[in-house]
Order: C-alpha cells, then structure tokens, then sequence
C-alpha cells in the first residue's frame, strides 16, 4: 500500500516536473533584456551588482516584451500550436540554443541570422542584394535595380527602393546603410574585420541613394571591388536609430554591443522572432512586410511559420526528416536517392538524379609546404594526387553527390557553369588528372629519384623512408574516408602515409599555425561561391598574403608562395576585360596543376538541400525554369521559393 | 549533541572542504590542458574566411584579451575562483556569448526531472525485484537473476536507440525526437502537458530499464546473505513470523543500495547523456557533451563543478545520517 502510494507521488511529481521544466526552460526571453549586455561585462570586472544581474533572472522593469508567451503579430493571443500547414520546419540550420538577436553582433548562432556571401539567410534582416549561385548573378532586394561603378570603379551607387521599409514603419534609407558600415567599424564585428579593409566609407547622397567609397591601394586602383560585391549580398542593412539606441545603451562600449541580445531589434524581412528555447526557434510572418509591395515579390511567403527544432545530431535530424516533422533539410545524407527509390518517401532534392545537390565547394587535400620532402618535391606531391581513387571517394564517401574528375576536370573553378567558362579547358588539358593513375605516378617518382634503394617496399628521399600523415577531423566521416582512400593511394605508390583524426577544435588551430609541421597532409575546403569567386577561392588556394599568418582562417593553410600567382591573384580584382580575365584564371589553373600545392578530392554543395514534400511542395528543382537556387528556401535568393510554395493535396 | 559527535561531524566537514578545494583546482584545470583553442574557433565561426588577415588578428586578440586566454593560467586561476565566490561562472565560448549560470539554469531543470524520477523507479523495482528473487528464489529466480545480468549489460545508447526504434520508428507510437511535440509552444494546457509526458516515455523507460538490472543483482545478493545470517535462523528459531524476518532482512540489505542510490542522485546532475543525445532530450548531458567537443572551458568547469559538490554534498549528508542511524560508522572511524 505503501509502496502504491509512494508511486503514485512520484508519477504526480514527474509530471509537474516535465511540465515545470518545459515552461520554464525557456531561455532567451527569461532573461530578455537589452541592459544584459552590460552585465556580460561581468566576466571581466564584476562589481557585486552587475555579477548579481548576471545570474539572475531579470527584473520586471528591465525586461522586453519577451517571447516566453508567443505572441503574434496580429491579437490573436498568444500562440500555442504551429499548424502543420501553416508551418515550415527546417532541419541542420541550427544546432544550439539563440544565443542573440543581434545582427551587427558576434556568434549569434541564430537560424534567422547568417550573414556570408555565398548566400545571407534573409528571412529577419535583408541584404542589398541576394545572391544566386546558379548564375552568380546579384538580385535587388533592399536595393533599387543594379549598382552603379563609377569609370575606374572607385566608387559604386546603390539605390533603395521606395517601398522598402522597417518593422516600425520608417523607411529604409541610405543612412541605414551608411551607419551599419560606420558602426561594424566601431565595434569591429565580423562585416569590418570582413569588408573593412576596402571601403572607407558609405556617403549618403540622398534618402535613397548611397554611395559607396572603395579604399584605394598606392596605386590609386581600388583595393578590391570584387570583395564590395560580396557585401552587397553578404551585410544586413541595420536601422540607424537602433543601432543608435544600441551603442547608447551600452555607453559605446565595442564589446558590449556586440555582446547586446537585441531581443528589442527592428527588422525588415518577412519574418520575425515568435519564440524561441532550449528545443526550437519560431519565426512568424510580419503580415505588414514591405516586399509585398509590387516593386518586389508583389506577395507575402506562404508559411505563416518558419520553425527549426534543436536536434541533437544528425542521425536524429534525419530521422525527424524521414518521419515528416522536418520540411527542408541541410545535412548531409548518404545515399539520399534511396528515401524516395526503396523507402518509397515523398522526399526530393534539386536534380533527380546524381549529384542531387549543386556543388559549390572543393573539400581539398593540402601539402605542407614546411615539411622539407613535400615542398622540395614537385614529384612526390603530384604522384600522391594522381594515384588517388577519386572515384571511390566520390562513389563511398560523397555517396555520388559530386559530379566526377572526369565529368568537371580539376581546376580552381567549382561545377558551376558561371566559373568553369573562366578558364581554357583546352590550355589545361594535358595537366589535369582524374585519378588511379598508379603507373604514371610510380614514374613520375622513379624520374625523381624517390625509390625504394633498401627493398623495404617504401620508397626513400635522402636515404630515409618518406612518412606521410593524412589528416583531418574526427567525426567527420565523409572526409575520413577521403583520407583512408589517400593513404591506401600511398601504398599502391610506395609512400608510407598513415591517417590520423584528431578533434576538430585540436585541428583547426593546428591547420591555422602558419608553423605547424604536424601534419603532412590535411584537408579542409576553401571558400565556396560568392560574387567574389573563383578569385577568393583561388585567394584561399595559393595567396602569398596568407602565408606566415597567425590564427589564419583565410586559406592557403600549406603555406604555398608563387610570386606570379601572387601577382596574378593582385591583379584579377580590378581587371574588367572579360578575355584578360579568363587568361589570367587559365595562366593560375596551370600553375596550380603544375606545382599540385594541394588536391580537390571532391566536389560538395554548399547547402545540402532535401526536401520532404508531404506538406508543402512547389520546391525549387533543376527543371523547373525558376532558376531558384536550392539554398535551403532561406539564403540568398533562394528565398524566394518562400513566396511560391505550395501545399500540397 | 556528544563531543563524539561533534568531532565526527567536524572531521566529516574539514575532509569536505579540502576535497572540495582539489575538485575546483582540478576542475579548472583539466579542461585548459586540452591541446586546442577555443579562441580560435570563435574568430572562424564570426568572420569566416576573411581576407583581411590583420583585422582578423586584431579580433582574435580581442577574444583572447575578453576571455583572459592570454594571461598565464595562475592568473586565469585566480580570476576564475574570484568570480566563483562572486556566483559568476563566466561566458561560454561554444555559445558565447550566453552567459554559463544562463546555459545551466536552462539545461538542469530537464535533467533532474528526468534522471531523478528514472533513478528512483529504476532503484525502487530494481530492489523489489532482488528481494523478490532471493526470497522465493526457485522459478523466479531463475527468470529475474539472467535477464537483470542481460538488460544491466546492454549498453545505455544500445537500449536507448532500440527502444527509439521499435517504438518511435517502426510502431511509431512513441515521438522520435524533443521534450514535446514539434508543433507546440509551451503553454499551460493539458494538451501540452500530455505531449510532454508523451515524449518523456521513452527517455525515461531507457535509464528505467538500465539501472533496474543492476540493483536488483545488487539486492538479490545482499539478501540470500542476509537470509544466511545468524539473527535469521535464530529469529525462525524463536518462531517469529516470516513476514516480520522479511522485514528485518530487507532493512539490512537496504543500507548498501541505498548509498549506492544517494551517489546515483549526486552524479545524477551530469545528466543521461545517452537519452538525451539519441532522444534529443534537452538537459546537462548533452550541454556537457557539446562543452567538451568545442573546448569551452568555462562551461566543462561549471558542469564538473556542479557534479563534484552534487556527490560532495551527498557524501557528506550521507556520513551524517549513517553517523545517526547506525552508531557502528562512526564508531568505526574512531577505532581506525
């Protein structure tokens, strides 16, 4: 009886529990407070008042309208059930709880906020432009028709729409977009450490028009228009009256603004914060949006919601996207084709069949150039890179989501139509490599003198055995078996190479120390698509500017120096002529092939985009004629498949 | 109160607060001997790959001056145990900048709701059990003894992604993934409490079903030696009733288990990891999890911390108690 009883207190104290700890877990809005910010100054110098505002829960006086009870913009009350047809849910956009609102801030780790140039999420805050990386071409979005350069492209015009406006009403002018460059400087965020170094400043001509003055270098030339270009696509514009309120809060403090959670931000996008917590983030419609207006998509979205659950890896977020509860999904997924072909799922991606997505990026194998066998030869570093089995990394680790060495030979261009017509094929021919080529690779090696003197089966250089690591991080599992397949392309050639996966957090500052000599061989990926590219990526491939540096998160991680591609790669961001361009990029596509600083061992899409159409269709696809790019329906101008989604029957 | 036992108490209390001095030495330390740099993953994450190679140094120094990682770690230590005593746990770098007491007050509400009522059930049939076997012992022991050593050995992320399995996926009865359903807000309503029960089944059921295996071995064994015991036969001799030397055998076989349940309650904090990663259940577990992967040291500081004065302040109500309940203890650490 006893025992009965004591069950029975114990089930009843579960339950309050579970349902204590499900409304009250709710982090952001419980201690939504713009004055926060100046408590995180706590870890520095705490005073007893600012440690006590750190740990506490806000006072009532202090706190926003908070997103605790989800309200919606219309008063309806506030929101309690997401009706499935009404509601996008995304997967692999997000993996952690909101950390800020705060789009001039730092980490945000926000699924709303993501702001690089290969495609901004424009859902809360709008860019100028959006980027689409089927065309590389630059759509107006705040911005009013294409930019104006000035002759010698010192200088670029920008106009905004008239329609364009803010959250509170006001409309969006060329002093928004001035104040977020002037600010991004002050406080040195990501946009300045970025974009900093190549405009001086943005002159507000008149309400609507800005005009954007280009830093220029010794010469007088424009340090870099290619890279202003990206942060049309790349920079939130931010109201100047609320970053206004913002530093002003924060008494000016640098790294207490980019600390503010902004739970009190003012936005322009077609979404806004409905709420967010430990297990998901809502967006809502903003049903006043400007982009209804004519002059840009002439509608709102159809998903009243935008919501992304927390799921703790991939193999749940996989899960979830099989069972229905996630619409559009960015992960990685072996062997894709067989949800719809086997488990007869009403799943999809971009093209039906092989490589599925649109690959923008190169994951690539790096020779580090401080080991003195790699850099002093040529041959070694060659043979390695075409004794590869591409294939077999393609077929097992891309699970074919790449398209082959043979189908897009091997340059520094990513698939893309746009960048494979920034080279001479032909130029190249004889250079380029598909792999498995064992024989020629032995060859190359014996015509080096890197034999194997003491029959030990393993090639020596100056009398000793050449030992090679691969490397790359733990876990990473599609780049782990690119990096077995390397090591077994070493046997085959009789260069010792052994693989080694260290924690990916160990890893990336030991690829970034410009002195490591750790690892031999690694892999990481250079920049992917951006109305920069191919020139940043090929920045990232063999730049003299990234050698020697610390912490370097820019590429070219090897530590490879060719002065004519240096001075190439100087060149290429002011050249115009399309023909002088394209002998330029064909004169570094040779270099590249010739010197094997590094291999591609893969192509891989920037944005893994599958989507489960049991409730919404109308998705963007290769034969549809939309030229919408799959970026997820959020990034770039992928999000205009946002306004054309369907329900499905 | 005696003099023997304010000095047991005492004594109790000085071991506390020197074992409590190392946990925090410790604590500190371990995560910062890790070869990595977290600072360095914060730059990567704000600027990308920026071409600007001086101001993405500059930012760099700017988190490594904001979070101290370039002071000696003697003085890191200090400010670290200086703001310990002012309640400031620091910012964390995986999630910067949310601040870690935030991280924490989030996460531990889901984990001792889970793992407390799990470890309870799961001790309180675990025992029945045991007792159950060795009391009848026959038939019934011969069914509980195998499947307690088999269920007590399948490791926990095995269990957990069987029963996701089978429930979740194939008879879909049970939600794949979250504390509640994916299409709700939390409200006051029972239909949102009865989602948060739905989905805490499984979770629940998977720490349930590991700990019940190995108490009820636990318990089986103290038992049958019990049931040897002296005091037994002489009782059965004195013609008491069996029920009442139950009585007698069940309270003296308790006191084992129920150590070993006041230490699972004090590790209980560092949460099932296992259910929450496989279920996608909120709580410290995978908060912890993800601290150690991105190397955020404030935030694996604080979860150890928290774990360490968790079984800390147990070890210590647990001495006192014993020191009441049973004289022997404390007899027993004078003697030696």
């Amino acid at each position: 009886m006893k025992m009965r009883k004591l069950l029975a207190l114990l089930l009843a104290a579960v339950m309050v529990c579970a349902t204590l700890a499900a409304c009250g877990g709710d982090s952001t809005p419980s201690t939504s407070k713009p004055a926060e910010s100046q408590s995180e100054k706590a870890t520095e110098k705490p005073t007893e008042k600012e440690s006590e505002k750190a740990t506490d829960a806000p006072s009532s006086e202090e706190a926003q309208p908070s997103s605790e009870e989800a309200q919606p913009s219309s008063e309806e009350g506030p929101v309690t059930d997401l009706p499935r047809e009404e509601t996008v849910y995304f997967g692999g956009l997000q993996w952690g709880v909101v950390a800020t609102w705060n789009p001039i801030g730092v980490t945000q780790n926000n699924f709303a906020i993501s702001a690089v140039a290969s495609g901004s999420r424009t859902i809360m805050f709008e860019t100028l432009y959006m980027y689409n990386f089927m065309d590389g071409s630059l759509q107006p979005l705040l911005a009013d028709g294409d930019p104006e350069w000035s002759d010698d492209m010192s200088t670029m015009t920008v106009k905004i729409k008239e329609a364009a406006k803010w959250s509170d009403g006001t409309p969006v002018t060329a002093t928004d977009v001035a104040k977020t460059l002037e600010v991004s400087k002050a406080i040195g965020n990501g946009t300045a450490t970025t974009y900093g170094a190549y405009i001086d400043d943005i002159e507000v001509v008149d309400e609507k028009t800005a005009v954007f003055h280009l830093a220029l270098n010794e010469e007088g030339v424009p340090k870099n228009p290619l890279l202003v270009k990206d942060y049309l696509v790349g920079v939130y514009v931010c109201q100047a009256a609320w970053m206004d309120k913002v530093c002003e809060r924060n008494n000016n403090d640098a790294s207490a603004i980019l600390q503010d959670k902004a739970e009190d931000v003012v936005w322009s996008g077609p979404y806004t914060r409905l709420y967010d917590n430990d297990q998901k983030v809502v967006l809502v419609r903003d049903d006043n949006y400007w982009g209804q207006d004519e002059s840009m998509w002439g509608t709102l979205p159809a998903p009243k919601y935008l919501a992304h659950a927390l799921y703790a890896d991939n193999a749940a977020t996989e899960v979830a996207f099989k069972a229905g509860q996630i619409d559009v999904n960015q992960q990685f997924i072996g062997n894709v084709q067989k949800m719809w072909l086997d488990e007869k799922l009403p799943i999809s991606t971009y093209y039906d069949d092989e490589p599925y997505g649109v690959c923008l990026g190169m994951p690539t194998g790096w020779f580090n150039m401080n080991i003195p066998v790699i850099a002093e030869n040529v041959a070694l570093r060659k043979a390695i890179a075409i004794a590869v089995d591409y294939p077999a990394i393609i077929e097992n680790a891309m699970t074919n989501q790449s398209p082959s060495f043979e189908d897009v030979p091997r340059s520094l261009m990513n698939p893309t139509a746009g960048e494979q017509a920034l080279y001479d094929h032909d130029a190249v021919k004889d250079l380029q490599w598909a792999g498995n080529d064992i024989e020629g690779a032995k060859k190359l090696l014996d015509e080096a003198g890197i034999v194997d003197s003491d029959n030990d089966g393993w090639r020596e250089y100056k009398g000793e055995k050449i030992t090679l690591k691969a490397v790359c991080p733990n876990g990473w599992s599609d780049w782990q078996a690119a990096m077995e397949i390397v090591a077994s392309a070493g046997k085959e050639i009789g260069v010792e190479i052994t693989t080694l996966y260290p924690n990916a957090d160990m890893y990336i500052p030991d690829i970034q120390d410009p002195d490591q000599k750790d690892y031999e061989i690694f892999m990481w990926s250079p920049a992917t698509a951006a109305p920069s590219s191919p020139w940043a990526r090929v920045m990232g491939f063999m730049s003299k500017d990234y050698v020697g540096v610390k912490n370097n998160g820019s590429g070219n991680w090897g530590q490879y120096v060719n002065d004519e591609a240096d001075a190439l790669l100087k060149k290429i961001p002011t050249i115009t002529d399309e023909k002088e361009l394209k002998d330029a990029y064909t004169r570094l596509t040779e270099i590249y092939l010739t010197d094997v600083p590094s291999f591609s061992l893969m192509y891989r899409p920037a944005f893994f985009d599958a989507v489960n159409e049991t409730v919404w269709t109308n998705y963007p696809s290769a034969d549809d004629g939309r030229n919408i790019p799959p970026a997820n329906c959020v990034s770039g101008y992928g999000i205009r498949a946002l306004f054309e989604l369907e329900l499905a029957d | 109160m005696s003099k023997g036992y304010r000095k047991y108490f005492g004594k109790k209390l000085i071991w506390f607060v020197v074992t409590l001095f190392f946990a925090v030495v410790l604590n500190f330390l371990l995560p910062r001997l890790m070869p990595s740099d977290p600072v360095a993953s914060i730059v990567n994450k704000v600027i990308g790959s920026s071409t600007d190679t001086t101001a993405a140094q500059e930012m760099y120094n700017h988190f490594a001056e904001e979070f101290g990682t370039n002071k000696p770690l003697i003085t890191q230590f200090f400010i670290y145990v200086k703001n310990l005593f002012q309640g400031n746990l620091g910012t964390s770098f995986s999630q910067y900048p949310r601040k870690v007491s935030d991280i924490i007050k989030t996460s531990i509400g889901w984990t001792l709701a889970l793992q407390i009522p799990a470890i309870i059930v799961g001790w309180i049939l675990g025992n029945v059990l045991g007792a159950v076997a060795a009391y009848i012992r026959k038939g019934w022991d011969k069914v509980v003894m195998p499947v307690s050593m088999f269920i007590s050995n399948i490791p926990a992320f095995g269990s957990a992604i069987i029963l996701l399995y089978i429930f979740a996926i194939k008879l879909k009865v049970a939600p794949v993934a979250g504390a509640y359903s994916y299409e709700m807000i939390p409200n006051f309503s029972w239909k949102f409490i009865s989602s948060v029960i739905q989905h805490y089944q499984l979770p629940f059921w998977s720490i349930v079903l590991i700990s019940i295996g190995g108490q009820a071995i636990g318990m089986r064994s103290m038992s049958i030696y019990e049931l040897n015991a002296d005091y037994v036969k002489y009782s059965r001799f004195l013609g008491i009733r069996d029920k009442k030397i139950v009585g007698y055998v069940f309270r003296n076989a308790m006191l084992p288990q129920v150590t070993g349940l006041a230490m699972s309650l004090g590790t209980s904090i560092g949460g099932a990891l296992v259910a929450e990663r496989v279920f996608s259940y909120p709580g410290l577990g995978s908060t912890m999890f993800g601290a150690v992967t991105s190397a955020d040291y404030p935030l694996i500081s604080a979860c150890t911390l928290m774990i360490t004065l968790m079984v800390l302040i147990v070890t210590l109500l647990l001495d006192v108690i014993y020191g009441f309940i049973d004289p022997r203890v404390k007899a027993a650490q004078f003697d030696a």
